[in-house]
């Protein structure tokens, strides 16, 4: 570990981890935006009056929370080429952790928005609003505020999960990693200095997390 | 269609699922019992213990799982599933610490004042006072805790351990019909998910039962 | 009592004289010492390392070949403890001291043997190159600006990689960490090639798939110790000699259908 030619030739090749650095970023920052859509919508129609709706969802969520994010990218990445569908390794990813996560973020969008008490419902209601705009105008700014600590829990496992790229060639930094300390056998110098690199990634977000957990427990 | 469910490939599959029950489990205790003592000490704030608590579980919490069970496979001298259950408790028990500490959060300042004005101390209040309001409040997220474990031993197929996902892939190569994959897909995915539901199921069942 | 304790006193003090006496014993004793020979092998490549799912034990020529050295040493052929590798976990677990041996379809390369110490060749494979039929992929070159997966840490890269220069043609890489994964991306499309030594290919032929005419860099297989092991490094050269020698050797290849 702590051999210098080592390090010095993983300082050399700087490159190769900065380039599985970019997709890691790419893919979970366009993962964000799509799980928060799914969370936001799915989420807020678990709450509809119709029956069909919600337990279509709810299957949807059961799904993709109760089986692991390695089998659903696999699934993508080998069976759906076989159908005609040919995703690019990066586009797997980037459906399987935004349906993964959303899964688990819809869950959390729909306690949050049944977490707003009954009283914002009817004082809406007292005020001549109809189901949508006491929706939009006053329980859904509560609910995010209440769900937005563990959400943002959520994209911290999403940053991890992203290193399942790895098992189908995508180009990650895990991908780039375990491929450059293979082909040189300086393992504990590439998992070392990519362990580092998540850090640097995700330490940020949790910290703001954490942040936003505080606060929430001052309301 | 040649069925690939022969008895041997059932067998297989069997052994490769018993092979993921078995690092669950043993992962499942194991971050249990190291992520309470540090979500303790980190909630105790105080001292050297609280201070390791805290750099450990920030550093383990922004690392994926990935990453140690490939490190761990590499870097040390143990049995392919030894060092995979290795790498899973290290990384759960930072996640268990912060369900843990969490957990504390929760219970108000009120309940240490009136067990001072008991006489209790610090660790007795805490043994007999706050942990036992604190586990009832953590059940649900520690479940789900559990049910993430089942489902990340699938990352431990990368490092050639047998079980249900790798034992899969195995058979997957020699098949290579487009319907037999898919069937082979369903019926992995059908397992990992019949475990996970029966498990929250039983645990929904024990915590009604507790009321 | 008092000389009691000046007894235990100078009994602990001998025993950790002692003690320190055995502890400059060579890597071949601690082997003996432990009772059993801990070998890495392969679980997946029918013929050399294959662990059998249906009697769920391990057969193969490397497997056989095994199990003489561990007669060699222990006198008895049972004495062994097989721990499944891949291309990727086969070093480090040697680094790490958790096999004693491996012999993995393992080729010698010089780069290799500034890392390991490596027994005489016991057999040489090449590189080989499956396609689909149905791709219409007949020879190296059409392989032009294509995928070929291959494993991590395999020599298949840099073999292809030279060939692919000398016949001027520009190829791209998938890789895997597992054999398995690699045949399921060429069944579903993701790869237009699977490439390793032909001996590890053999055991993932199946109808729709072929293998191409061209060979590659020969792949001479040696066991693989820890550097600096050197009796247990000529104990396993002995074995070998000895094997080929008197004919073991061969009918050891031709039991295994290598012959």
């Amino acid at each position: 570990m702590f051999d210098l030619s080592r390090w010095q030739e993983l300082f050399q090749n700087l490159n190769v981890f900065a380039e599985g650095f970019g997709v890691t970023v790419s893919v979970s920052i366009l993962s964000l935006i799509f799980m928060l859509l799914i969370s936001l919508v799915v989420g807020l129609l678990r709450c509809s009056e119709n029956r069909a709706v919600r337990a279509c969802l709810l299957a949807y969520i059961n799904f993709f929370q109760n089986t692991p994010l390695v089998i659903q990218i696999l699934f993508m990445y080998n069976v759906l080429p076989r159908a005609g569908v040919m995703l690019s390794p990066f586009t797997c990813g980037l459906l399987g952790l935004s349906l993964y996560t959303g899964a688990f973020g819809a869950s959390i969008v729909e306690a949050a928005i049944k977490a707003v008490p009954k009283g914002q419902h009817e004082a809406a209601y007292s005020q001549g609003m109809n189901y949508t705009q006491t929706m939009f105008l006053i329980v859904l700014p509560q609910a995010v505020r209440i769900a937005l600590p563990p959400l943002a829990n959520q994209c911290v496992n999403m940053i991890k999960n992203s290193s399942v790229l790895a098992l189908i060639a995508g180009g990650d930094l895990m991908y780039r990693a375990d491929s450059w300390a293979s082909d040189n056998l300086y393992y504990t110098q590439s998992f070392i200095f990519t362990g580092l690199l998540y850090l640097a990634l995700c330490l940020p977000v949790s910290k703001w997390a954490e942040r936003l957990e505080k606060k929430a427990a001052h309301i | 269609m040649n069925s690939f469910l022969t008895f041997d490939t059932t067998l297989f599959l069997l052994r490769g699922l018993g092979i993921t029950l078995v690092i669950a489990s043993c992962t499942i205790v194991l971050s249990f019992i190291l992520g309470s003592v540090l979500g303790i000490a980190r909630y105790s704030g105080k001292g050297p213990a609280a201070k390791i608590a805290v750099l450990y579980i920030d550093t383990i919490r922004n690392i994926p799982l990935l990453l140690f069970i490939i490190g761990f496979r590499f870097t040390m001298p143990l049995p392919p599933v030894v060092s995979a259950v290795t790498a899973m408790t290290v990384f759960t028990s930072a996640m268990v610490a912060e369900i843990v500490r969490g957990g504390l959060n929760g219970i108000s300042h009120g309940q240490w004042e009136a067990a001072y004005s008991q006489g209790f101390s610090y660790i007795g209040t805490l043994v007999h006072v706050v942990l036992p309001q604190a586990v009832r409040k953590i059940r649900k997220p520690l479940m789900g805790q559990f049910v993430t474990a089942i489902k990340d031993t699938s990352f431990c197929s990368v490092i050639a351990v047998k079980e249900l996902m790798y034992s899969g892939t195995i058979i997957m190569g020699k098949y290579v019909k487009s319907i037999q994959v898919i069937a082979l897909y369903a019926v992995i995915a059908l397992v990992y998910f019949s475990v996970n539901m029966l498990l929250l199921a039983l645990s929904k069942k024990m915590i009604k039962e507790q009321e | 009592m008092k000389h009691v304790g000046k007894i235990i006193a100078v009994g602990m003090v001998v025993m950790a004289v002692s003690g320190f006496a055995f502890a400059k014993n060579s890597a071949l004793d601690k082997i003996k010492k432990s009772g059993v020979l801990k070998v890495g092998v392969k679980e997946d490549v029918p013929k050399f390392g294959y662990l059998n799912p249906s009697t769920n034990e391990h057969e193969g020529f490397e497997i056989d070949l095994a199990k003489a050295i561990a007669k060699k040493i222990f006198g008895d052929e049972t004495k062994i403890k097989f721990t499944g590798v891949t291309a990727k976990t086969r070093g480090p677990l040697l680094d790490t001291g958790e096999v004693d041996l491996v012999l993995a379809t393992f080729t010698v390369t010089d780069a290799r043997r500034k890392v390991y110490d490596f027994s005489d060749i016991y057999f040489t494979d090449a590189v080989g190159i499956m396609t689909k039929k149905a791709s219409g992929i007949k020879s190296f070159a059409d392989l032009n600006g294509k995928t070929i997966g291959v494993a991590q840490s395999a020599t298949t890269k840099k073999a292809l990689q030279e060939g692919a220069d000398k016949a001027g043609i520009t190829i791209k890489f998938s890789e895997y960490a597992t054999y398995p994964e690699i045949k399921t991306a060429l069944d579903s499309g993701r790869i237009d090639a699977f490439s390793v030594d032909q001996a590890i290919l053999l055991g993932y032929m199946e109808d729709s798939v072929m293998l191409l005419p061209e060979h590659f860099e020969e792949q001479p297989y040696g066991a693989a110790i820890k550097k600096g092991n050197t009796e247990l490094l000529n104990l396993v050269n002995g074995v070998i000699e000895d094997m080929k020698k008197n004919g073991e050797l061969d009918s050891l290849l031709a039991k295994n259908g290598l012959k």
